[in-house]
């Protein structure tokens, strides 16, 4: 009985404004958030690689913080305890910093990885050649870490993306509570779901392929 | 290469180019417990080819180091081309720019092509653009006869031709002086050669070198120089030849009987815990 009214054709054509705003907003916070977590793993990882004082114990906190609580409650925490601080957030704000905040944790970790992972002699080169102390990051240990951190960063993108979907606890509409609302009206669960399924596999390959794409034009010559 | 392609390379100042361009005074160095230079007073000449020597652990490498400031020394002072570079408020990058240094590991940069190799510090220090750099770049290439391979990346070039664009990488700098810290100690045997004819042929352009290496035969032929290290000490110096052969230090004397440099038969010889019996 259920089985004869699937209708997934009819789901998506119903509510494909509806749909079509939720998937817009899920970009929009994920574009968002990946764009923060990279620059914020960036110069943290950096930080924690070069054992910058005060900016990396505090990151060192911060990673900790972030990686051993649930972001669910990192959420909760952003959208319902700050405001009793005084510091009152609407949903959008709350949907790209909650997961940029998250992914920033990890990906300085891939960050520090990375610049941690390029020989001393390297920098010494760079030294030697007259390179002071930044130079020498922004040209030695920046091209050759940051290809080093690529794929588990990619990763971590991804994840944030995935994240997104989270944001159906403070009700924010991007792709999930949108659909998940809509079918919680017309009962139309499965086929809820399935699009759901279908369209986050999509964008998720489709974001592994262009960074994948990237990586190989990137990636260090002896490793391609 | 010929010497008068290498000449346009930079050589001192005529300013400074009358007095010593590198003189070490009284330098001590230690690693925590260990005294790793132990009073080292040196003096290079503008272009003179200065080869040091000693076994392993008895500073030579320190002493490379610690001119071009990858090492803070812990007492006396060093000179280049007059000027003190140990001091309070030395701009150590600018000091560096001065000084080319080629190690043992090339350490060329592994996302890069060779020519980029080569012009990266020019465009990004010296402010040439890209194309003065590579037009220079190539010049320098060609001279250590690796113009074809500009646009590999060194993993796949030899140890040999990786060292080689690292010392045209080196001078791109247009440094005063060179220091070369065991280059070809990495090297398989066959690679060894293509590398000191290249440093050859730059100490004859007058280059001021001071070079770290166990090859015998180059510090024979090349250096007009050469100082024996033991224990962080200078303990004997001279004309290469001189010391080689005629060595007045029971110390140096026993090194070059272990490296086999003097005419002794493998036949006669015997291991201990030591290494070569005495």
């Amino acid at each position: 009985m259920i089985l004869a009214t699937y209708d997934l054709w009819a789901f998506v054509s119903d509510n494909q404004e509806e749909l079509l705003d939720g998937l817009l907003n899920t970009l929009k916070v994920s574009a968002f958030a990946i764009a923060g977590a990279f620059v914020i793993g960036l110069v943290l990882g950096a930080a924690r690689a070069h054992r910058i004082p005060v900016v990396s114990q505090l990151t060192a906190i911060y990673v900790e913080v972030i990686r051993n609580t649930p972001i669910l409650v990192q959420i909760f925490f952003i959208f319902y305890a700050l405001p009793q601080l005084g510091i009152v957030f609407d949903q959008f704000t709350v949907a790209w910093l909650s997961v940029m905040i998250w992914g920033g944790a990890f990906n300085s970790e891939n960050f520090r990885a990375g610049f941690q992972a390029v020989a001393y002699r390297y920098r010494e080169a760079g030294y030697a050649l007259g390179f002071a102390p930044f130079s020498t990051f922004l040209n030695v240990t920046l091209p050759i870490g940051g290809r080093i951190a690529l794929p588990s960063s990619i990763n971590t993108y991804i994840s944030v993306l995935k994240n997104t979907s989270l944001m159906y606890v403070i009700g924010y509409a991007e792709l999930t509570t949108t659909s998940l609302n809509i079918s919680n009206l017309t009962l139309q669960t499965t086929e809820s779901l399935t699009m759901l399924a279908v369209v986050y596999l999509t964008l998720v390959w489709s974001l592994s392929a262009l960074i994948r794409l990237l990586e190989s034009r990137l990636a260090l010559p002896e490793s391609r | 290469m010929t010497a008068s392609e290498l000449a346009i390379v930079g050589e001192p100042d005529g300013a400074n180019g009358a007095g010593p361009v590198v003189r070490v005074e009284g330098v001590r160095k230690s690693f925590g417990s260990n005294l790793v230079l132990d009073g080292v007073d040196l003096t290079v000449a503008a272009g003179d080819a200065l080869v040091i020597i000693g076994r392993s652990g008895s500073g030579k490498s320190t002493l490379l180091r610690c001119i071009n400031l990858l090492e803070p020394i812990d007492d006396g002072r060093i000179l280049l081309e007059g000027d003190e570079i140990t001091g309070k408020g030395v701009d150590v990058s600018r000091v560096r720019q001065r000084v080319g240094m080629v190690f043992q590991q090339f350490n060329l940069f592994p996302h890069l092509t060779a020519i980029d190799n080569v012009t990266l510090a020019a465009r990004k220090i010296r402010k040439l653009s890209r194309e003065q750099a590579e037009r220079r770049a190539r010049e320098l290439l060609k001279t250590v006869g690796l113009e074809e391979k500009a646009e590999q990346h060194p993993h796949q070039l030899s140890g040999g031709q990786q060292q080689r664009v690292a010392i045209a990488r080196a001078l791109m700098m247009e440094p005063h002086v060179m220091l070369f810290d065991e280059v070809t100690s990495a090297l398989d045997p066959e690679l060894v050669g293509e590398v000191l004819i290249v440093m050859r042929d730059l100490a004859r352009t007058g280059m001021t070198m001071l070079v770290v290496t166990h090859e015998m035969q180059f510090a024979r032929e090349v250096g007009d120089r050469l100082v024996f290290m033991d224990e962080g000490r200078i303990v004997e110096e001279g004309v290469p030849a001189d010391v080689l052969d005629n060595p007045s230090d029971e110390r140096t004397r026993r090194f070059l009987r272990r490296t086999l440099q003097l005419p002794e038969s493998l036949e006669e010889l015997t291991v201990n815990e030591e290494g070569v019996e005495e």
